[in-house]
């Protein structure tokens, strides 16, 4: 009865829950289905397969696996260290902007490249990058130093990776903390203010506590995709000069999977993922509950 | 919210158990015999179902081709035949048609673009041969490497040219070269190399090109130019003790990449190709920063002939380049594994004989005339008993069924169906033809040989680029074989007859 009630007292907020959770019952729990094919050797007419752990055995002793998986749990690693804090720093500092004019303008700045597909932006950070002509490297030019040519080097391009990464999405993340921060009670700052605190101490004690629960929560969901290290990314930025490098999981799984038609060992390959990404998941959420209390749930 | 996460986790496990369990797809309906149905004029029409790249039915071209294309079936062969164009999502076809099957719809007539074999290896698509053997025009204008093809792989035809890629250039920068006259005359590498150093040290372009030549991400492209010169001309390449070896493992390969590192070395190769897609090749070609690129020989060749003018005038017409003479001459050897591409007949079709009818069909003069040369009025007229195609056609029309290099036309042509180097590029295809001795990676192979060949692909990046010295070939060699080479090679010398 006491839902029943919540339930008429709230519909317009569960209508428009409804939405969402249909789209996650319609592409990511049906699909959950499929997964018996990592199992299988698939036929379009008549009785599957059954074969087991066959395809993870192929996938497993594959002389290029430990390089792509070494190279997905490296990518995901630096994108994880270097570009997961980028949009919490931009959302604390596009808070301290006290024009709302400029601060709208930043914002409309930094959201843009959220809205550009890998193809285009991996075609600007390819003149940007260029060593002849890019804007990067007449920049070094000017101060004497040597042209690199980041796109073909394989010391540079996994932070080509991160640095696009940040470009692209850090504007677009922030806003999550940003509504976290508008969340925080005004009166907080004017007590802290009359009381001497400086700009820099506000954040400190009033706006990063704050928003605590929401880092943890969004890094412990992340953690979840932590074996998807950007397929469209990847595969836009990779050349045959660093394949070695940049290869990664869900990019093998493309050529051999899809290109191939060898759709149960791709779907094996998708599934050891998935496994990975909820041990990391469940992991992390239990270690943060049981040190600070927060967790996802 | 605990009970909320039971429910959640407890619907989850409940989908994971069932996905567990064994399932059967139901076997396609209507399978029928060859010759069992009835393709005249009487009665209900029969419907085939097609898929086919770029030809849905928002296509208001492919659509009026299907129409005329049912009409002309029944006029001329009392066929009554209803096409039913398959709508694929955007992206890519190869996917999306893997998709569509593996959902289990299947159309009559399937175009591929890879990805057939699996299906194939399914028993879904109809051996051709057949039907061939029966057909009154489809067996007469297959190519002899159709006919290879079709023995070592009965499931996909696709009659058009052979079309290798072949190099072309602006004909005033070709002609402004002393240099041009030797090339033409003898093709030798070296005269290759004294061309494109001329090139970029004379500029005939005010001030451009700014390298001779430039290619699309990798060298491939550069390959059809010089790989036969250097002495790859077959996949798997016998030596004197009798026994194959891979050929991008061979000295004549360390020879090439020296050749294509000296290039790159002195700017004559540009710096930029590794990170170059097709378009920006073609852009570098246009604005004329590089002064040669490979072309798909035939209709591209012509656009980009048509293009090039459209930017620099009728003297910026493009010339086409042979291939490197050295060892031997040539644009590489065929695949004649199978198709690399084309149209297959799916084996659970209750219309497999109307079918192909109408591959015969558009193989005859008639058909040929719809498929080849487009609309009458609208892609061409005749004028005095002879065909005169105009300037739609050679923007728009394209043959989607075959494209014999002869077109048996009932009426005359009065314009060509291709442009001088289009033409030009096709005959040097034909005359240079040679049979690969490649084989289908087997499936157990597949996983390595995707490892193999992303090796050879950035070391040979590497030597070309010197960020490797060519003295580590070796050291490729070694890493090539450990990767699964020293398996496939032993397979190879196994089976290459």
């Amino acid at each position: 009865m006491k839902v029943l009630r919540r339930l008429r007292q709230d519909w317009v907020l569960y209508a428009m829950l409804s939405l969402p959770l249909l789209y996650f019952f319609i592409f990511h729990i049906i699909p959950l289905y499929g997964m018996k094919l990592a199992f299988q050797d698939y036929r379009i007419l008549g009785d599957h397969v059954w074969v087991g752990w066959k395809h993870f055995k192929t996938l497993f002793s594959s002389p290029a696996f430990t390089s792509v998986l070494q190279n997905t749990i490296i990518i995901s690693l630096m994108k994880i260290i270097f570009v997961f804090p980028i949009p919490i720093m931009l959302s604390l500092l596009i808070n301290e902007v006290r024009s709302s004019k400029y601060r709208k303008y930043v914002q409309s700045v930094v959201y843009l490249p959220h809205f550009l597909s890998w193809v285009v932006i991996a075609g600007i950070w390819i003149s940007l990058l260029n060593p002849a002509d890019g804007g990067v490297n007449l920049i070094a030019n000017f101060f004497q130093l040597p042209s690199i040519d980041y796109m073909t080097s394989k010391e540079h391009i996994r932070w080509v990776l991160v640095f696009s990464e940040i470009w692209r999405s850090a504007g677009w993340d922030s806003i999550i903390y940003l509504a976290a921060i508008m969340k925080i009670s005004p009166g907080l700052y004017e007590a802290a203010k009359i009381d001497g605190a400086t700009r820099l101490q506000q954040m400190r004690f009033i706006t990063l506590p704050h928003l605590y629960s929401t880092v943890v929560t969004v890094f412990i969901l992340n953690l979840g995709f932590f074996m998807n290290a950007g397929f469209d990314q990847v595969f836009n930025f990779m050349n045959d000069s660093v394949i070695s490098v940049v290869d990664i999981l869900d990019t093998y799984v493309y050529r051999i999977g899809i290109g191939n038609g060898q759709f149960a060992y791709a779907t094996a390959a998708s599934l050891f993922k998935g496994v990975i990404g909820i041990v990391l998941i469940l992991g992390t959420h239990f270690i943060s509950k049981r040190f600070s209390g927060k967790g996802v749930w | 919210m605990k009970k909320l996460s039971l429910l959640l986790i407890v619907a989850m496990l409940a989908m994971v158990m069932s996905a567990c369990t064994s399932n059967s797809n139901s076997p396609g309906a209507g399978q029928t015999e060859p010759g069992t149905t009835q393709p005249d004029g009487s009665g209900d029409p029969v419907t085939l179902k097609i898929v086919y790249k770029d030809e849905g039915t928002a296509n208001p071209v492919s659509v009026k081709f299907f129409e005329t294309l049912e009409k002309s079936l029944a006029e001329d062969e009392g066929l009554n035949v209803k096409f039913e164009l398959v709508d694929l999502a955007q992206g890519s076809y190869a996917e999306n048609l893997n998709l569509l099957l593996l959902g289990g719809t299947i159309p009559d007539i399937i175009y591929f673009q890879g990805g057939d074999q699996q299906i194939a290896d399914q028993g879904l698509l109809e051996d051709l041969t057949p039907y061939i053997e029966k057909s009154t025009y489809i067996k007469e204008i297959m190519e002899p490497h159709n006919q290879t093809r079709m023995a070592s792989y009965p499931y996909l035809l696709w009659i058009k040219p052979l079309a290798p890629k072949a190099p072309v250039v602006r004909a005033d920068w070709f002609n402004a070269m002393e240099s041009s006259k030797a090339l033409m005359e003898n093709p030798t590498v070296d005269n290759y190399y004294a061309f494109f150093k001329e090139l970029v040290e004379k500029k005939p372009g005010e001030g451009k090109p700014s390298y001779a030549l430039t290619a699309a991400g990798d060298i491939a492209e550069i390959n059809f130019i010089f790989n036969t010169a250097f002495g790859l001309d077959t996949t798997w390449l016998k030596k004197d003790d009798g026994t194959y070896e891979y050929s991008k493992v061979s000295q004549n390969e360390k020879e090439k990449l020296t050749f294509y590192n000296k290039l790159y070395k002195e700017g004559l190769l540009d710096p930029q190709f590794i990170t170059k897609q097709w378009d920006t090749k073609e852009d570098a070609f246009y604005k004329g920063e590089a002064a040669v690129i490979t072309g798909t020989a035939g209709k591209i060749i012509d656009l980009y002939d048509g293009r090039m003018q459209e930017l620099g005038g009728d003297d910026a017409s493009l010339i086409v380049l042979p291939p490197a003479k050295g060892e031997a001459q040539g644009f590489g050897a065929t695949d004649v594994t199978k198709e690399a591409r084309g149209l297959a007949i799916s084996s659970q079709s209750p219309h497999k004989d109307v079918a192909f009818k109408v591959f015969d069909y558009l193989a005859s003069p008639k058909g040929q005339m719809l498929d080849r040369l487009g609309f009458e009025d609208e892609h061409y007229k005749v004028v005095d008993g002879e065909i005169e195609l105009n300037e739609k056609y050679y923007s728009e029309w394209y043959a989607r069924f075959w494209e014999p290099t002869e077109i048996q036309s009932e009426t005359p042509l009065k314009t060509p169906l291709l442009g001088e180097p289009g033409t030009e590029s096709l005959k040097m295809a034909s005359d240079y033809y040679t049979e690969d001795n490649n084989f289908i990676i087997p499936e157990q192979f597949i996983a390595n040989w995707d490892a193999m060949n992303n090796l050879y692909k950035e070391y040979s990046t590497d030597f070309i680029t010197g960020k490797k010295d060519l003295s580590q070939f070796d050291q490729f060699v070694e890493a090539w074989n450990a990767a699964g080479g020293a398996e496939i090679t032993k397979y190879a010398n196994e089976n290459i007859k």
